[in-house]
């Protein structure tokens, strides 16, 4: 059950509703249309699918205000961005329109093509996700989740899952802070910091361990696995047409993504 | 002051040269990259031997001020000397035979089966082997009590004794600075009382001890000299009976730190400079009818916690 927000009873931050364009959307709608990106983004083949995806997280990203931040994520698909190009530019299979012939390699114009295409997708994704995450609060997805059915546990899993990536960097930074402090050199050769790995691993594999035993506990004496439903105190807003829009998208973007891959329509 | 066969600084002079600071802050600040400013303009000066605790409430910048020492931070502006020596260049590891750090939570750095590989590790690192290194692995653990659990391993251990192992691990370095995060917490009595009485051993021996701590009686008692911090700035320094007076307990309060309950009770007797126990009660003697104690063999009585 939810409890109206009075103001007064409640603390500012549980009051304090999102606003704007696209952060005031409920989260599950951002969920959703984070989810019907990857699957345009990756189902829609050519080029309409990534580009339409990624002109449209561009603009809500401008909207929410992260786009500079946005960017910053974006940057960590440089990698495998950059292997995508290379790999089939260089190496695309039965490809023989060659662009130029530079000693043993030759790039075609069919593998940069795909390159490129892939690139998009990889990128659109990216942004989509960096986009959701930007701009929805964890805890307001998991109590939209667990009013929507999730259960106390699935929102625990779910919550403990996404949380665990900020938590063990942070950990994984401090430890790693401490055996530098003790004179581990972790800025010399592949043999040396593949030395250094043990120091590093255990104390942060161990510490997560104990970690979740005393999160279990801490849990119980809450009484986590109390019987009956618990009260959200945080109810966000959402619309009849913010669920018509969830589903549309949803069963469109899958039908759509099934067509292209089945040759039935065929976009530009 | 030397570190043994420590590399320390290498070509540069061993920490404790004559007339120069063991440690300087030159006008340190420090941002982090997503723009909180944690320190602002911090000079301090701290002499080879002096024993100085950094007090000051959470988020204050006494851990942040500390991390600059060894390199595992460099200030966004001003310089951090070493026997003054800019630390700029030198790397985290090379540092390291320089300040040893004892972390505040034990668990993030323990990861050896036994005890006593745990202590090695250290001086292993700054290239300590043979019979010097198994001296210092049993001197560390004698000194924090835990000789008898060299075989132990780390995570059977309680708490408290995890963090004295932290503790015996960073010893064992033997570096010129010894900097301590937090040493007191989760202690009972007998470890409080060993830790202080480590850092007089230390600090004896001539070299430099900087602790963090929230622990003011600890501070008092243990320190020669505070160093108050708020907001990521310097805002007291001096010896505990000046810091703990009266007249700073403004500035005290301002930083949300209370003064040790002995400097308290001397306030209110109108007695000056009583920031521990014996202080006050020497105090309490001096003023006293008849002038001297009953029994001057007698230990001093404790307030207790």
């Amino acid at each position: 059950m939810a409890v109206s927000a009075e103001p007064g009873l409640l603390p500012e931050y549980v009051r304090r509703m999102p606003d704007g364009r696209y952060r005031g959307l409920n989260p599950v709608t951002r969920l959703a249309l984070a989810a019907v990106a990857a699957i345009v983004a990756f189902g829609v083949r050519d080029w309409t699918g990534p580009v339409v995806v990624l002109g449209g997280v561009v603009l809500s990203g401008a909207t929410a205000g992260v786009l500079r931040k946005m960017a910053l994520f974006g940057l960590a698909t440089i990698p495998l961005v950059a292997s995508i190009l290379l790999v089939n530019t260089f190496f695309y299979p039965n490809a023989h329109d060659i662009i130029a012939r530079l000693g043993p390699l030759s790039p075609t114009w069919t593998g940069a093509t795909a390159a490129l295409q892939a690139t998009l997708r990889v990128v659109a994704f990216g942004l989509s996700a960096a986009l959701f995450a930007l701009t929805t609060p964890m805890d307001d997805l998991l109590v939209e989740l667990e009013r929507r059915g999730l259960g106390r546990r699935g929102a625990f899993v779910v919550g403990s899952a996404l949380g665990a990536i900020p938590r063990m960097a942070e950990r994984a930074r401090e430890v790693t802070d401490a055996q530098r402090a003790r004179g581990l050199d972790t800025e010399g050769g592949p043999w040396r910091r593949f030395k250094g790995l043990v120091p590093l691993v255990g104390p942060v594999v161990l510490g997560a361990l104990g970690e979740v035993e005393e999160r279990t506990m801490a849990l119980e004496a809450r009484a986590f696995t109390a019987p009956g439903r618990p009260t959200l105190l945080r109810r966000l807003p959402d619309s009849n047409w913010q669920r018509a829009a969830r589903w549309t998208l949803l069963t469109g973007s899958m039908g759509l993504a099934g067509a292209s891959i089945a040759g039935l329509v065929r976009l530009p | 002051m030397t570190a043994g066969s420590n590399p320390g600084l290498a070509a540069g002079p061993a920490v404790g040269s004559a007339g120069v600071p063991a440690i300087e802050f030159e006008s340190v600040s420090f941002a982090y990259p997503e723009g909180t400013l944690v320190l602002r303009e911090v000079s301090l000066r701290i002499e080879p031997g002096e024993s100085v605790a950094i007090v000051g409430q959470n988020g204050s910048g006494k851990s942040t001020l500390v991390r600059h020492l060894n390199g595992l931070l460099r200030p966004s502006s001003g310089r951090v000397l070493l026997d003054g020596r800019d630390t700029r260049p030198l790397h985290v590891a090379r540092l390291a035979g320089v300040v040893g750090l004892a972390f505040q939570n034990p668990d993030r750095q323990l990861f050896a089966g036994r005890v006593s590989a745990e202590v090695a590790f250290g001086p292993r690192n700054l290239g300590i082997r043979g019979s010097e290194l198994e001296g210092r692995v049993r001197a560390a653990l004698e000194e924090v009590g835990l000789a008898d659990d060299s075989a132990t391993n780390p995570y059977d251990l309680g708490y408290s004794r995890r963090k004295l192992l932290a503790l015996a691990s960073v010893l064992a370095m033997q570096t010129p600075i010894l900097i301590l995060d937090e040493p007191t917490t989760g202690q009972d009595a007998r470890g409080v009382a060993r830790v202080r009485e480590i850092v007089a051993r230390v600090a004896g021996g001539g070299r430099t001890v900087i602790a963090i701590s929230h622990d003011m009686r600890f501070v008092a008692e243990s320190f020669r000299r505070v160093v108050v911090m708020r907001e990521g700035r310097v805002v007291l320094d001096g010896p505990p009976g000046v810091v703990f007076g009266e007249a700073s307990w403004p500035e005290l309060r301002a930083a949300n730190l209370e003064p040790p309950l002995p400097a308290v009770v001397g306030a209110r007797l109108g007695l000056r400079a009583t920031p521990t126990d014996a202080t006050l009660v020497a105090a309490l003697v001096a003023v006293r009818p008849g002038g001297e104690p009953d029994d001057p063999k007698r230990p001093a009585p404790s307030l207790g916690s």
